[in-house]
C-alpha cells in the first residue's frame, strides 16, 4: 500500500483518524494550498500481488480528488460533511447503514453537499476507509445486506446489543443456520470440532448439503456465500482460517461469474483491495464446479454466452487469475464452450454431490 | 392595298407631334427612377441628396462637416431644411446647381464621391415644386463674403433651366455654408428609414457633426463628431483604366486626344499604361487587326527544297560572288530558325542584302529583295511545283502541332487527315503570305475538323479544335505592320473595337488607389463606438481591388452585445462611398454575402445554417469605389459583381474572426465565473464545516481560491509600520499590472512607486511585472491603522483575487 497512513485495521480510534483527515484539509486551506485527497485508483490495472501478505493490494496509481475542479471540490465538501457525521456517530456510539447515510445527506442544509445516488456515498465511504486506514465497521457503518449463514460444529460467543450470547452453530440454530452479524469481530470462537470450511455459492446447494447432513458427516463448517459474499462473510472465513487454522474450500457454479466469487474470497475484490489483508483468504481453494468436472462427470450444460466468453477472457487478463491452474481451466472452458451449475450434479441423483462428487474432489485436493 | 392609303401622309402627320422632350419633363414622369416614387420615400431621398451634397462640399473644401437637418410640418406640406458649413456656392452657380438637372462637377471625374450624376438635389427641387408649387429657397454664403445670397427658384421643366423668383442678399449667422429649404407633399411613414439614414451617416462619417430635427422628436437628435476624427484623405482623380472603358467612351477618347499614335494615346489617356504595356496592347491589336502570319519550318535535310539555289536564281546581275554569298547567308539564317513567317523571311533578306551591299559594294534594290523573299518563301512551302507537293510539305509541318494539341488517344491517321486538310487550306489561301486572323484560323480548323469527322469517321470535339487553334496561333508570328493611327481608328468602329478587345485581353496592373477614401478600420471602429453602446467592436479594411477597371475597397465592422437589441436578426448596415443604403436591402450584394456566411463558425446563432444571423449585433459593410456598381439609378443596392462580393466576404470574415475570439473568450470567462461562483459557495462551507469538526477558527481560503482559479492574487498584509502588497501570479502567463493603493496617511520608503497626494489621500502606484508562477512583494512604511484601498488593473476581473 502506498497511502501515507500505515494500515492497522481494527485498531486505533477511527474517530481520531477521520478527524486527522479533516485537520489535513484545514491545514491545506490555511497554507494557501488547494485542498486535495489522494486515493489509489480502484481498477483491475492497478492491483498488484503483495508477496508478504499473499493478497492483492492496490498499486501505485492514484487519483486525486482536488478542489481545483468543481466536482472535486464537491467531493471534498461531501467528505467533510460525512466526516462530521461519522465523528458524531462514533461519539454517540451509534451505527447506521450505507443507505441511511445516503438518505441522511438529504437533510444537510447545503444542496452541494448532498449525494446524488448511493453509489456516490458508498464510494466516498470506501475513500475514507482507504485514506484513514480504518474500516467502515470501525466507522459503525453497516451494509444493507448482512452476512450470510453458517452451519457446523462450532461454539461461539457474540456480543450483541442485548448482551453476550453463546451459540452452537448446529445445536442452537434452526435449519437456516447461524446468521453472521455485520461486524464479525464481535464474535469470539469458543470451541469446535471442524475439519475444514466449505463455502457454498447457492442457497439451494447449501440446503442440499445440510439436508444430507454433510456438515455432521464430515465435520464441516458450511458457509453460505449467497452470490458475491458480503464483507462480514469474508472476514469470518478469514478468521476461521487464521484463528481456527481450518482449510477453506469454495464450491460454486462452473461459470466465469462464480470464479469471481471464489476470487473475492481468496484474493479480495478490486473495490476493497485496501482491505485485502483483512478480508482475503489466499489459502482458500476451489472445489468446483471445474470445467474439467463438466467433462469428467458428463454434466448437463448450457452454452457459453458472449458475455460469458468476455468475462472469461477478461479473467485471463486479471492478475489475480494468472496462475497455471486457472489459465488451464479457463482455456478448457473456452474450448468446450459450456458451463454448468452446481445443481447440475443432481442429474446423477440427489445424493451424488454429498456421496460422490465432494468426497472425490476433497480427497483429490488432499483435504479428506 | 395598304399603299393606296398614302403612307407618306401618315409619316408627316406623325412628324408634327414628334418633338424634343426636356430632361426635366422626362423625370417629372419618371420620379421613381430617382427615388421619389412615394411621399414617404421622397422625404428620405430629399434628405439623402441634400446631406450627401453637403458632405461632399465640405470635404472638398477641407472643412469638418457640421450639418443640420430639420423636417417640420407646415400646413398640408412638410418643410425640409438642410444646412451645412461648406464653402458656399457663388451667386452665378446657385441657380444652375439647384435649378438644372444633370448639372454637376463630378460626372466626368474618376474619383470617389457620394453624388455623381448631378441629378439628386435638383430632382428634390423639382419634386417639391411639383407637389407643393412652392419654390426652393436657397441661402448660401461663401467664405469671406459679408453677406449671403438668397434665391427662390423653380425649374422650368420645358427647358431644364432655372426660373428665379427672388434674388437678393441677406444676412446669415453662418460664416460660410449653404442652406436649402424645400416644401413638399410627403409623410413621415418612413420615419424609421430616415432615422436609420441619419444614424448610419453618422457612423460612417465620424468626422461629421449631424443634428436632426423632426416633428416626433422632443429634442434635436445630435450626433457628435468622433474625437480625433479627421477629414477623409483627399482623393485624386485618376485616368481611366484600360480594363474599365466601354467602346463608346473609347471612341470619344480617340476623337478627343491630341496623340497621333495609338501607343501615345494609350500612355497618355490611361492609367497604368507605360511603353511596355502599350507595346503588348499594340501587338494584341495588330493580331486582331492584321492577323498573324503562319510560320513554317525551314526545309529539312530529307526534303529537296533548296533555299540557296532558289534565291540565287532569283537574283540577277549582282555578280556571282555577291549573289552566292547572299543566297547562302539567307539560307543559313532561315535554317537557324525553328519556324519562319513571311515577314521574317523578308527581314532576313533585308538584313543579308544590307550586309552583301556593304561587303561587295553593290546595290540590292527592293525589287531584288522582293524576288529573293518570294523565292525563299516558296522553298519553305515545299520543293515541288505542284500544290500537291506543297500540301505534303505543309502537312509535315502541321502534323507535330496537331499532335501536340490533341490527346494521345487520337488515331495517327485522324491527325494526319486533319493536318492534310489544314495544309490544303493554306495552299489554297489567297494570301500567299499566309496571314490570317485568329477567326480565320479557327474557321480553317473547323472546316478541316468537320471534313475529318465526315470522311475519317472520327470525332473532333470543340476542346480539341480549340487546342489546335491555340497551338497553331502560338507559332504564328505577329506582323510588323504599323498599326492604324489614332485618327483612322477613331473613324473605324471595327478597328476601335479590336483595340478595345486588345486592351481588355492584355494583363495590366490594377489602377492606383489614391482615388479612394476608405473610412479606415480605426474610424469604422470609432464610428461604431460612437453610435452603439456595445461590448465589442471589430473592423477590417481590405486592400484595394479592381472590378471592370474601377478600383474599390471594402470595409466591414461588427459591434456586439451591450445595449444592442437581442432576440432578432442582426442589423446589417450597408454603405457605398460613405452613403448609407436604406432601401432594397434584399437586392444588395452585401446582404447576399452576409446571408451566405456560416455565422455559426463565428459564434452567432444562425437558424438553418444560412441567412441573416441572430444576435445582439450590427454588421456594417462599406464599399468605396470610383464607380460603385448599383442595381438601379436610385442607388439603393450594390450589384452582384463577383470581385466585389468576394472582397465583401473577406472583409466581413476578417472582422468576424475577431468577434469569434471575443465570444470564445467571453464564454470561457463565463465558465470561469460560474466555476468561481460555485467554488465560492462550496469552499467556504467546507471551511466552515472543517472549523466545526476540528474545533478551530475558520481557515482563510482566498489564497487557495486564487490558486484554484489560476488567478493573480493581490494581498495586503501589515506588520507594525510596514505594509506589504504581495502579488502571486498563479496563471500560466506573465502579468503586467498597475497596482494602486490609496491610503489615508503619507507613505514612506515606497520603493520607486509613484506617489500622488490628493485631498488627504495618497495614491501609491506600482507597475510590477510578475511572471507565471512567481510572487512579487511591494513594501512600504505607513501608519498601518490608516484606511487603505487597493485597485488592480491589467488583468481581467475574473482572473484576479484581491485581499486586503
Amino acid at each position: 500500500m502506498s497511502t501515507d497512513n500505515d494500515i492497522n485495521y481494527g485498531e486505533g480510534d477511527a474517530r481520531e483518524r477521520l478527524l486527522a483527515l479533516a485537520e489535513q484539509f484545514y491545514k491545506q486551506f490555511e497554507e494557501g494550498d488547494v485542498p486535495q485527497l489522494q486515493v489509489p485508483t480502484r481498477t483491475k490495472s492497478n492491483i498488484e500481488y503483495d508477496e508478504d501478505s499473499d493478497v492483492w493490494v492496490y498499486g501505485d496509481r492514484h487519483s486525486t480528488r482536488s478542489a481545483k475542479t468543481v466536482s472535486g471540490a464537491q467531493k471534498l465538501l461531501k467528505a467533510t460533511y460525512t466526516i462530521d457525521f461519522l465523528a458524531q456517530q462514533l461519539d454517540e456510539d451509534r451505527s447506521s447503514t450505507l443507505r441511511e447515510l445516503y438518505y441522511l445527506s438529504e437533510s444537510w442544509d447545503l444542496d452541494e453537499a448532498q449525494f446524488n445516488d448511493q453509489d456516490e456515498s458508498n464510494q466516498l465511504v470506501e475513500d475514507l476507509e482507504i485514506v484513514s486506514g480504518a474500516t467502515r465497521e470501525d466507522f459503525h457503518m453497516r451494509p444493507e445486506e448482512s452476512g450470510a449463514k453458517v452451519m457446523g460444529p462450532l461454539l461461539l460467543r457474540e456480543q450483541t446489543n442485548r448482551g453476550d450470547r453463546e451459540i452452537h452453530c448446529q445445536d442452537d440454530v434452526g435449519q437456516g443456520g447461524y446468521q453472521i452479524p455485520n461486524n464479525p469481530d464481535t464474535i469470539d470462537f469458543l470451541d469446535h470440532d471442524a475439519e475444514f470450511v466449505l463455502c457454498v455459492e447457492t442457497g439451494g446447494m447449501r440446503d442440499r448439503l445440510v439436508e444430507n447432513g454433510f456438515d455432521e458427516e464430515y465435520n464441516t463448517i458450511v458457509v453460505h456465500l449467497g452470490g458475491q459474499p458480503a464483507r462480514a462473510t469474508r472476514r469470518l472465513i478469514k478468521r476461521f482460517h487464521d484463528e481456527l487454522e481450518l482449510p477453506v474450500t469454495v464450491f460454486t457454479d462452473g461459470d466465469p461469474w462464480s470464479y469471481r466469487i471464489y476470487g473475492s474470497v481468496a484474493y479480495g475484490s478490486i473495490k476493497s483491495a485496501h482491505l485485502s489483508e483483512y478480508l482475503a483468504t489466499p489459502e482458500a481453494r476451489f472445489i468446483g464446479v471445474q470445467p474439467e468436472d463438466i467433462v469428467e462427470y458428463d454434466l448437463p450444460t448450457d452454452p457459453l454466452s458472449d458475455s460469458d466468453i468476455n468475462a472469461l477472457e477478461s479473467e485471463l487478463e486479471d492478475p489475480r487469475f494468472q496462475t497455471d491452474y486457472w489459465e488451464e481451466q479457463i482455456e478448457l472452458q473456452l474450448d468446450i464452450g459450456k458451463k454448468s451449475e452446481q445443481q447440475a450434479l443432481a442429474s446423477h441423483g440427489l445424493d451424488f454431490v454429498t456421496e460422490t462428487y465432494l468426497p472425490e474432489r476433497l480427497e483429490a485436493m488432499g483435504i479428506l | 392595298m395598304q399603299s393606296t392609303l398614302g403612307e407618306s401622309g401618315i409619316a408627316e402627320e406623325l412628324a408634327e407631334s414628334q418633338r424634343q422632350i426636356s430632361i426635366a419633363e422626362f423625370f417629372e414622369k419618371n420620379k421613381h427612377m430617382l427615388g421619389f416614387d412615394s411621399g414617404a420615400r421622397a422625404l428620405v431621398t430629399a434628405v439623402k441628396e441634400g446631406v450627401d451634397n453637403s458632405l461632399d462640399a465640405c470635404e472638398e473644401a477641407d472643412i469638418l462637416p457640421d450639418i443640420y437637418v430639420e423636417i417640420s410640418e407646415k400646413r398640408d406640406y412638410y418643410k425640409l431644411v438642410i444646412e451645412d458649413n461648406g464653402p458656399g456656392i457663388t451667386k452665378e452657380q446657385i441657380p444652375k446647381v439647384f435649378g438644372k438637372l444633370l448639372y454637376g462637377s463630378r460626372f466626368h471625374k474618376r474619383e470617389q464621391n457620394r453624388g455623381q450624376q448631378g441629378i439628386g438635389i435638383s430632382a428634390a427641387v423639382l419634386y417639391s415644386q411639383l407637389t407643393s408649387g412652392k419654390p426652393a429657397k436657397i441661402t448660401s454664403r461663401t467664405k469671406g463674403s459679408s453677406e449671403a445670397e438668397y434665391f427662390e427658384l423653380i425649374i422650368d421643366t420645358d427647358t431644364n433651366e432655372p426660373e428665379i423668383d427672388v434674388e437678393e442678399t441677406t444676412t446669415w449667422e453662418r460664416p460660410h455654408g449653404t442652406r436649402i429649404e424645400l416644401e413638399m407633399e410627403a409623410n413621415m411613414r418612413a420615419r424609421q428609414s430616415l432615422h436609420e439614414y441619419i444614424e448610419e451617416t453618422a457612423v460612417v462619417n465620424p468626422h461629421a457633426r449631424v443634428e436632426f430635427v423632426e416633428p416626433s422628436l422632443d429634442a434635436p437628435l445630435k450626433f457628435e463628431r468622433a474625437e480625433n476624427a479627421e477629414l477623409p484623405a483627399e482623393t485624386e482623380e485618376i485616368r481611366p483604366h484600360p480594363h474599365g472603358v466601354e467602346l463608346g467612351t473609347l471612341l470619344k477618347m480617340l476623337e478627343a486626344t491630341d496623340s497621333y499614335s495609338i501607343s501615345g494615346f494609350l500612355q497618355e489617356e490611361f492609367t497604368r499604361v507605360g511603353q511596355k504595356t502599350a507595346d503588348s496592347v499594340l501587338d494584341s491589336f495588330r493580331d486582331r487587326h492584321f492577323g498573324r502570319e503562319m510560320a513554317w519550318r525551314p526545309p529539312q535535310v530529307h526534303e529537296e527544297a533548296d533555299v540557296a539555289a532558289a534565291v540565287r536564281a532569283a537574283v540577277s546581275n549582282k555578280g556571282k560572288e555577291a549573289t552566292k554569298s547572299f543566297a547562302v547567308a539567307v539560307e543559313d539564317a532561315i535554317d537557324d530558325r525553328d519556324r519562319v513567317a513571311h515577314h521574317e523571311v523578308r527581314a532576313i533578306v533585308d538584313a543579308e542584302a544590307d550586309t552583301v551591299e556593304a561587303d561587295f559594294d553593290t546595290t540590292f534594290g527592293s525589287t531584288v529583295r522582293e524576288k529573293a523573299t518570294e523565292a525563299a518563301w516558296d522553298q519553305l512551302l515545299g520543293d515541288g511545283e505542284t500544290d500537291a507537293d506543297r500540301k505534303e510539305s505543309l502537312t509535315s509541318d502541321l502534323y507535330p502541332l496537331v499532335d501536340e494539341a490533341t490527346s494521345t488517344r487520337k488515331d495517327d491517321a485522324v491527325l494526319q487527315g486533319l493536318s492534310e486538310r489544314l495544309a490544303a487550306k493554306f495552299v489554297n489561301s489567297e494570301d500567299t503570305r499566309h496571314r490570317l486572323t485568329r477567326d480565320d484560323l479557327a474557321d480553317y480548323v473547323a472546316r478541316a475538323a468537320d471534313a475529318t469527322e465526315e470522311y475519317d469517321d472520327a470525332t473532333f470535339g470543340d476542346t480539341a479544335r480549340e487546342n489546335v487553334v491555340e497551338t497553331i496561333w502560338d507559332v504564328m508570328g505577329t506582323v510588323p505592320d504599323d498599326p492604324p493611327t489614332v485618327s483612322s481608328t477613331a473613324d473605324d468602329r471595327d478597328a476601335a473595337s479590336e483595340l478595345l478587345e486588345a486592351m481588355r485581353e492584355t494583363d495590366i496592373m490594377s489602377p492606383p488607389t489614391g482615388c479612394l477614401a476608405p473610412i479606415t478600420d480605426e474610424l469604422v471602429l470609432s464610428g461604431l463606438q460612437k453610435e452603439f453602446d456595445a461590448d465589442f467592436y471589430a473592423a477590417a479594411t481590405r486592400d484595394a481591388s479592381v472590378h471592370g477597371g474601377d478600383p474599390f475597397i471594402v470595409e466591414a465592422g461588427i459591434a456586439y452585445g451591450g445595449e444592442l437589441e437581442d432576440g432578432g436578426t442582426v442589423d446589417v448596415m450597408r454603405f457605398a462611398n460613405r452613403v448609407p443604403l436604406v432601401y432594397q436591402r434584399g437586392a444588395c450584394a452585401t446582404t447576399d454575402v452576409v446571408k451566405s456566411i456560416n455565422w455559426r463558425n463565428y459564434g452567432l446563432d444562425q437558424p438553418g445554417g444560412s441567412g441573416i444571423p441572430n444576435g445582439p449585433a450590427v454588421v456594417m459593410v462599406h464599399v468605396a469605389s470610383t464607380n460603385v456598381p448599383f442595381t438601379s439609378e436610385s442607388k439603393d443596392a450594390v450589384a452582384n459583381v463577383p470581385e466585389i462580393e468576394s472582397e465583401i466576404e473577406l472583409a466581413i470574415r476578417e472582422a468576424a474572426r475577431d468577434l469569434k475570439s471575443y465570444l470564445n473568450k467571453r464564454r470561457s470567462m463565463q465558465q470561469r465565473r460560474e466555476k468561481q461562483n460555485k467554488l465560492a459557495t462550496i469552499l467556504p462551507e467546507m471551511a466552515e464545516k472543517l472549523a466545526s469538526v476540528t474545533g478551530n477558527d475558520e481557515p482563510e481560503i482566498d489564497e487557495a481560491m486564487a490558486r484554484i482559479m489560476n488567478n493573480v492574487l493581490v494581498e495586503r498584509t501589515v506588520n507594525g509600520e510596514t505594509a506589504t502588497v504581495t502579488i502571486e501570479n498563479n496563471s500560466d502567463r506573465s502579468a503586467d499590472l498597475e497596482v494602486t493603493e490609496i491610503v489615508g496617511a503619507e507613505p514612506q520608503d515606497v520603493n520607486g512607486a509613484n506617489v500622488v497626494e490628493m485631498d488627504g489621500e495618497w495614491f501609491i502606484k506600482w507597475s510590477p511585472s510578475v511572471s507565471s508562477g512567481e510572487t512579487a512583494e511591494l513594501e512600504y512604511r505607513v501608519d498601518t491603522t490608516a484606511p487603505s484601498d487597493i485597485s488592480v488593473e491589467g488583468v481581467e476581473d475574473e482572473k484576479l483575487t484581491v485581499q486586503s
